[in-house]
Parts: C-alpha cells; sequence; structure tokens
C-alpha cells in the first residue's frame, strides 16, 4: 500500500470475553482499559502521551473472542511504538489507585449503553437466544461483577491469556526496513511459549424460541431475530451465510428490504448481519417498525424466509450477492487498520492465507446448493425471535 | 464559458476501487424556516429514480456491481457518494449526474421518503446525545439555518410534500458544484465526464451565482437548556458558536481541538476520565463548516458524579480564556494534528470528498499543506487571544433526569452572578 502515510501495528489475543471463568465476567474488557494505564516501565498515560506526540494514535477493542490493541503512526517511528505498545500490553501494571478510577470508567461506559434502548433490545436477544454462555453476556459485564473485582484477579486473567500461542501481532502499510530486527528483537520473542491451555469453553447451547419483552424509552418497535451458524473456521460456510444475509437483507433489492420497506412500506428499517465467531457465527435480522405494524411484519418476514427455503434465487440475485460481498471486502482492504485485522484475525485463529481467499469460498454457493443447505436455517421456527415494544420495563 | 462543474481527480493506488463525491451547494442551512428537513428529504430522492431508471432500476444497477450511492444533507451542502470498482465506474458515473439533472421524485417515493424520516426522526429521540446536540443547536442558532439538525423537524416535515421539494431540485444543477474523484480511474476520465450520459447538458456558468446565502442563525437569549429524560447519564454539551472552516482564526481553534479533544492524552481525556474517573465519552465537536462552527464541549455521565463533570468541564473552559498553554501542550496538540491529517486521508473516499470540500469553500487545493506549515508560527498568545475573542459567552445543553439537571442548572446559574 504505497500511497498510506501511516502505519498500523494490531497486536490481538485470544483473550475475548469467552475466556473469562465465573467471576471474572467484564474483566477481558476491564483489562483492555487496564492496559492504557500504565506498565513497569510507563506511567499512566504515558504511553498516549509518547504515542500521539509522534502524530500517532490507538485504540482498542474488546470481542467475544479476542482483543485486540492497535497504533497507527508514521512509519519511521514504527519501531518505537512497536516497543512502547508491548511494553503497555504484556507488563501492565495493574495499580490499586488506577484500577479503582478506571472501574469508574467502566461503570459509565454501562450506564451509557443502558440509556441507548437499542443496545438493550440487542443485548436481551443474545441473552435469550445463547443463554448463559459467553456469546449471551455483555461484554462489558456488569456493576457488581465488576465492583467485586480486585487487581489481583486482573493479573491472574492476564498471565493465563497473554501468552506465545495466543498472541498475533499484524502490521500493515509502509515497513521501514529497521521494523524485522526491532519486532525480532521484542517482547513478543520473549512470550512464554505454550502453557497447558486451560480454557474449557462450555459448549454454546442456542435457544430458539419467540418472546416478547416492553422497553421503556423505545420509540418504535423492534422485531429480532437470531440464528447461529457455522464457527468462523468453517470459512466456507460462513461466506455462504454471508452470502445469504446479503441476499435476504442488504440494499433496496434485497428480499426483505424490497418486499417489506419498499413495496409494503411497513418498517422504517430492515437489516441482517453477520458476525464470524469462533465457537458459532450469529446472524442477527434486526427490524424497526411502528408498533401497529408488529403482527404484519413478523407475517411477512415469515413469508420471505419461507420462500427463500422454498424456491431457488435467481442467477442474477446470486450475481448481485456475490458482488457486494466480495466489493465490500475490497472496500476494507483501503484501511491499514482493517487490513492489519483482518491479517492478525486470520493468524491468530490458525486461518493464514491471502486477504481475498475467503472469496473463492463463494463460487461454491450455488443457487440450489443455498436454497437446499442454507436457506431451510434460517427460518422464523429456527430463530430466537424477541418482539421489544414501547413501554415501561417489565 | 465552461459547465458551473469543477471536475477534480485524483489517481491513487488502491484495491482497484474508486470514490466519487459531488458536491452541490444547497445544505439544510437552505432550509425554508418553516420548511426543516426540505433538503434531507430532497437528498433521498435522488436515489429513488433518475434519468432512464425507475428506482427499482435505479437500485438493480448500483447493487448489481457491488457499489455503494448514497446522497447526505449537510449544513452547507448536499453530498453525492459513489463508491465502486474502477471496471464500473464508466457505467455509474453518469448516474450522478441524472440525480441532479433528472430526478424522478415520483409522488409515490415522495411519501415513502417522507415516512421513512419521519420514523427516523422519533426514533432519534431514543438518544440522549442527539436530544442534547439538538438543544444546543436552538440555543446557538436559534431558528437559523445550523439552528436545527439536518434531518429536520417533525411538525414541520408534516407539512412538506413534493410541491416544495420541486424548486428545490430545480435550483440544485444551477449552484457552483464539485466533481471529485479518487482511487484507481478510468483513463483520462476527466475529459469525459461532461460528455457522459447524465452529466450533458449541465448548466454554464452564469457570472452571477445562484447559490443559497443562509442565515446561519444567531445565538438565543438563553444560555441553558434542559433536556429532561429518564436516563441513567446526563449528557453535558457546552460550548459555543465560532468561525468557518478557513477563517483566520480556525487554525487555532482546530490545535485547541487537538488539545482538549483529541486522543487519550486530551485535557478532558485525562482530567474527566483518568483523574476522576467521571465520564467514558468526552470529545470536543468541531465540524468544518461554512459558516460559524460551534466549538462544543462534551461529555455523558451519571447522575451523582454530573455535578463534577459540570465544574470539570466549566473549569476547562474558563481556564482557556485566563491562562496560556504550556509550551509542550502546544507542542503535542500540533503534532496531533498532524496525525489526525494523515489520519483523514486514508481512503478514496476520504480524499475525494476533502479536495470536494476545499474547493467548494472557495480555499486552495494545497489548504491542508499550507496548515501544517502555518502551525509552526502558532503561539499560545495568541492561542489565548483567540479564545478571548470566541469563549466568552458558552451556552450549556443537558440531557438527562430532571432532578439532577435542577442541580446542575444551579452551579450554572451561580458562574453567572
Amino acid at each position: 500500500m504505497p500511497d498510506a502515510p501511516l502505519t498500523c501495528l494490531d497486536f490481538w489475543c485470544q483473550a475475548g470475553s469467552s475466556s473469562e471463568r465465573p467471576g471474572e465476567e467484564g474483566i477481558a474488557h476491564f483489562l483492555e482499559h487496564m492496559v492504557f494505564k500504565g506498565s513497569g516501565r510507563l506511567a499512566a498515560g504515558a504511553f498516549d502521551l509518547a504515542i500521539e506526540a509522534l502524530g500517532g494514535s490507538s485504540n482498542a477493542a474488546t470481542g467475544f473472542d479476542d482483543v485486540h490493541f492497535h497504533v497507527l503512526i508514521p512509519p519511521d517511528r514504527a519501531a518505537e511504538a512497536l516497543d512502547l505498545l508491548l511494553e503497555l500490553v504484556l507488563q501492565p501494571a495493574l495499580e490499586p489507585q488506577g484500577f479503582a478510577t478506571e472501574r469508574d470508567v467502566v461503570l459509565e461506559e454501562i450506564a451509557q449503553y443502558a440509556d441507548q434502548p437499542t443496545e438493550q433490545v440487542l443485548q436481551s436477544i443474545l441473552s435469550l437466544g445463547c443463554g448463559d454462555h459467553a456469546y449471551g453476556r455483555p461484554i462489558l459485564g456488569t456493576a457488581s461483577a465488576l465492583n467485586a473485582m480486585d487487581p489481583s484477579l486482573m493479573r491472574r486473567f492476564h498471565n493465563r491469556r497473554y501468552f506465545g500461542p495466543n498472541c498475533t501481532l499484524a502490521l500493515a502499510g509502509p515497513a521501514p526496513e529497521t521494523l524485522k530486527p526491532a519486532i525480532a528483537a521484542s517482547a513478543l520473542a520473549d512470550l512464554p511459549g505454550d502453557r497447558t491451555n486451560s480454557s474449557s469453553h462450555h459448549p454454546l447451547r442456542f435457544h430458539a424460541g419467540r418472546h416478547t419483552q416492553q422497553i421503556d424509552r423505545l420509540e418504535s418497535a423492534r422485531i429480532l431475530m437470531l440464528w447461529l451458524t457455522a464457527p468462523a473456521h468453517n470459512q466456507e460456510a460462513v461466506m455462504g451465510a454471508d452470502l445469504a444475509t446479503t441476499l435476504l437483507g442488504e440494499g433496496r433489492r434485497s428480499r426483505l428490504v424490497e418486499r417489506l420497506r419498499e413495496e409494503l412500506q411497513l418498517v422504517e428499517s430492515i437489516s441482517m448481519d453477520l458476525t464470524a465467531l469462533e465457537q458459532g457465527s450469529l446472524i442477527t435480522l434486526e427490524v424497526i417498525c411502528p408498533e401497529d405494524a408488529l403482527p404484519a411484519v413478523e407475517q411477512e418476514i415469515s413469508a420471505v424466509l419461507h420462500q427463500a427455503a422454498n424456491e431457488a434465487v435467481s442467477e442474477q440475485e446470486l450475481r448481485r450477492g456475490c458482488q457486494l460481498v466480495s466489493n465490500s471486502l475490497r472496500y476494507a482492504m483501503e484501511s491499514v487498520g482493517h487490513v492489519s485485522g483482518l491479517c492478525a484475525s486470520h493468524v491468530l485463529w490458525h486461518r493464514n492465507q491471502d486477504l481475498l481467499n475467503p472469496l473463492s469460498h463463494l463460487s461454491h454457493w450455488s443457487a440450489d446448493r443455498l436454497q437446499s443447505d442454507l436457506f431451510p436455517e434460517l427460518l422464523p421456527e429456527k430463530a430466537c425471535v424477541l418482539i421489544a415494544r414501547p413501554g415501561a420495563n417489565q | 464559458m465552461s459547465a458551473a462543474l469543477d471536475v477534480l481527480v485524483e489517481p491513487l493506488a488502491s484495491p482497484g476501487v474508486m470514490a466519487a463525491k459531488l458536491w452541490l451547494p444547497f445544505g439544510s442551512a437552505c432550509d425554508a424556516t418553516d420548511q426543516r428537513g426540505a433538503h434531507d428529504l430532497l437528498a433521498s430522492l435522488l436515489s429513488r429514480g433518475c434519468g432512464p431508471y425507475n428506482p427499482k432500476e435505479l437500485a438493480d444497477v448500483v447493487e448489481g456491481c457491488g457499489a455503494g450511492l448514497r446522497c447526505d444533507a449537510q449544513e452547507d451542502g448536499l453530498l453525492l457518494s459513489l463508491r465502486s470498482t474502477m471496471d464500473d465506474a464508466e457505467q455509474l458515473l453518469p448516474l450522478l449526474g441524472w440525480m441532479v439533472l433528472e430526478p424522478h421524485l415520483a409522488p409515490d417515493q415522495v411519501a415513502l421518503e417522507k415516512s421513512l424520516t419521519l420514523q427516523m426522526l422519533q426514533r432519534q429521540r431514543e438518544d440522549p446525545f442527539h436530544i442534547a446536540a439538538v438543544a444546543w443547536r436552538q440555543l446557538a442558532f436559534s431558528d437559523g439555518g445550523y439552528g436545527h439538525d439536518p434531518m429536520g423537524v417533525e411538525s414541520d416535515l408534516q407539512t412538506i410534500d413534493r410541491q416544495q421539494i420541486l424548486p428545490l431540485a430545480q435550483r440544485l444543477p444551477t449552484g457552483r458544484s464539485v466533481l471529485s474523484l479518487a482511487g484507481c480511474l478510468p483513463e483520462h476520465i476527466e475529459n469525459r465526464i461532461l460528455a457522459m450520459d447524465g452529466f450533458r447538458g449541465w448548466p454554464e456558468t452564469t457570472g452571477g451565482s445562484s447559490a443559497c446565502r443562509p442565515k446561519y442563525g444567531t445565538s438565543a437569549a438563553e444560555t441553558i437548556r434542559l433536556e429532561p429524560m429518564d436516563t441513567e447519564q446526563v449528557v453535558l454539551m457546552l460550548g459555543q458558536a465560532t468561525v468557518p472552516h478557513g477563517h483566520p482564526d480556525d487554525l487555532v481553534l482546530r490545535l485547541l481541538q487537538c488539545h482538549l479533544g483529541v486522543g487519550m492524552s486530551s485535557l478532558l481525556f485525562r482530567r474527566l476520565r483518568e483523574e476522576h474517573g467521571v465520564a467514558y465519552e468526552v470529545a470536543v465537536h468541531y465540524p468544518q463548516l461554512m459558516g460559524p462552527a460551534p466549538f462544543v464541549l462534551l461529555a455523558s455521565t451519571g447522575i451523582e458524579r454530573a455535578e463534577l463533570s459540570l465544574r470539570l468541564l466549566l473549569q476547562s473552559w474558563e481556564e482557556l480564556c485566563q491562562t496560556t498553554l504550556s509550551q509542550a501542550d502546544l507542542t503535542l496538540a500540533r503534532a496531533k494534528f498532524i496525525g489526525q491529517m494523515a489520519q483523514a486521508r486514508q481512503t478514496c473516499s476520504q480524499r475525494a470528498e476533502r479536495r470536494a470540500q476545499l474547493r467548494a469553500m472557495g480555499l486552495r487545493d494545497d489548504y491542508d499543506q499550507s496548515c501544517m506549515d502555518a502551525i509552526k508560527a502558532i503561539t499560545v498568545e495568541h492561542i489565548q487571544e483567540t479564545c478571548q475573542r470566541w469563549f466568552k459567552q458558552p451556552q450549556l445543553s443537558l440531557c438527562g433526569p430532571p432532578s439532577s439537571l435542577k442541580r446542575l442548572e444551579r452551579i450554572w446559574a451561580e458562574r453567572h452572578q
């Protein structure tokens, strides 16, 4: 990417919320915050100051499966930034005063989410569908769990998860010659190797069913549907699911948007989304509509989904779906942050491959195969369904 | 005579993709006072049928190429955005022309978009940040052009129909428009654009520009707005309307934005998050506008810590006029400014939009480059003088539980005694 003026360093670790044990709920994300509160060598704030003084920026995000920390930096300063980033992530100070203050910040983050009804509805359906599995729990944790935590618990979590085989560093953008030796000599090389990896995930048992809730401060009604599909390592199936959700819910000519929003004008918006996850990917369907339209909307969604399972999509539709899926990956290649993130997650989860390679699976999905293998799995009967109505919380 | 359309191209190495941005100088600031939302409604209609395509056919062409096409109303103009692969560019670029010269504006599509927008406006009331932002706009700009969200106001939108939209659509091609392309581009595309179907017939320059000249608005008599809502947090927005992008004081305010709100080393982040743990979200909102842009500090905070948060925001604001920044703070702000500039030039879309924006605002193509030099000459004294010029009469909007708002209102009142 010769034109990119910035280099992205991206450190990934298999330490998302699904690696938390009972009593640790929310600690993966809380640790992500604490990492920026300093290390043995760096005082709180020293990292941010150093990176930003170089004209760079940093951020981090915690997911169900993994957590990542990334730095965008002018290429000639990448080696310095790498050194600082690894120090911070691998040697967090977890100092008690900073721990207490940062817990308050996380509690504010939880409160901010609680004030967004859309987020509440989404969390509700994950809890209903995934039960007590980590995918059903809020990544941010709960106030009571966070209040019960201390730095030693976090230290144990860090020791348990942040070691060699669990970590990947990716780099995108211009890479000066000096960077390779810097990586070889970095703290990465000293990372302890395999420990007995005791993360015994309890299997994701999915709960199909239909639920109704009233949610305070909701201004329009929502219908959410959730399906469990193939785990991320089954890439062919995941690409199929991506194609199926695109055909159903992306763009004005997709089946659901065309029928419910454009023709019948029943909904404000309807969209489908696929989240590729290691223990089973999740497909969500989100509808925003007036409350009085709920029965008609539910009925029409069912009709569209059954139709997809009953007759194959046209070749033209299939081509359109493949174009949309392929191009959205190509557009993502434009930013160094996306490129480094994709690389890192492929390597982290042992799917080392060319970045556009997932597209090669698309050709294995004919209209007939979609109809026989995939659409029957996306019927309302197989989903966890949540009807959320405006009104006082029940 | 030449067409009143500036065409800018920037070939860039990209993964085979390109972005096109077409800027038209008619934005939500040009909404009539009783038709707030008209330009946004017009924007949403342009992609619902134009030239030879009905709405379905248009969606087919765009989505069939896996492309993206949208049109948004911003305060200062409409922005049409196309994103596609290089191979599809020739087929898709004419759409941008047709959307401006021959939009269908079919009655059924007007009714559909109007209904969708009304539903969206209602749903936005779920978001305390949005409510606080709308309230702040009203404080700073009253019923002027910047006084409402581009999406509009429910009561006005109810009364808008096709008859009001038609004249707005007819004048769209008559302003000084800019088409900016970036990425992997077909060869010599800049020479062929105006001859393409869709762009043929673009009107010629007439000398006198027919752009709308909006009244941006003047500040309301009161200095505080309270928006009661049964939430866990209070959203606080403190700030003042300042200067247009490119104004001599603008660069100083951009440096201040970096100092106060950019990154984890920023003053608000350190003070509210690191030292006191009273907020998760802190930011400085300072959009690049052709009129007096808001310079607003923002925080959201739990009710029991809201008073402390407000005091910290006020302290941060008042310090700006009373004391000078340290040299170290200024050096850091300059570094962040340069970093921000680099980050804003990552994708074809970002590059194309920035070039269109500079041209539309009458700023030189090398404006950003010249800013990188100009910030070196800015001193801490210069910054303080600028603050004293623009930060004397801040206004505050709050959204949160009523009891909490009462207490915060008292703190605000004490400050004025």
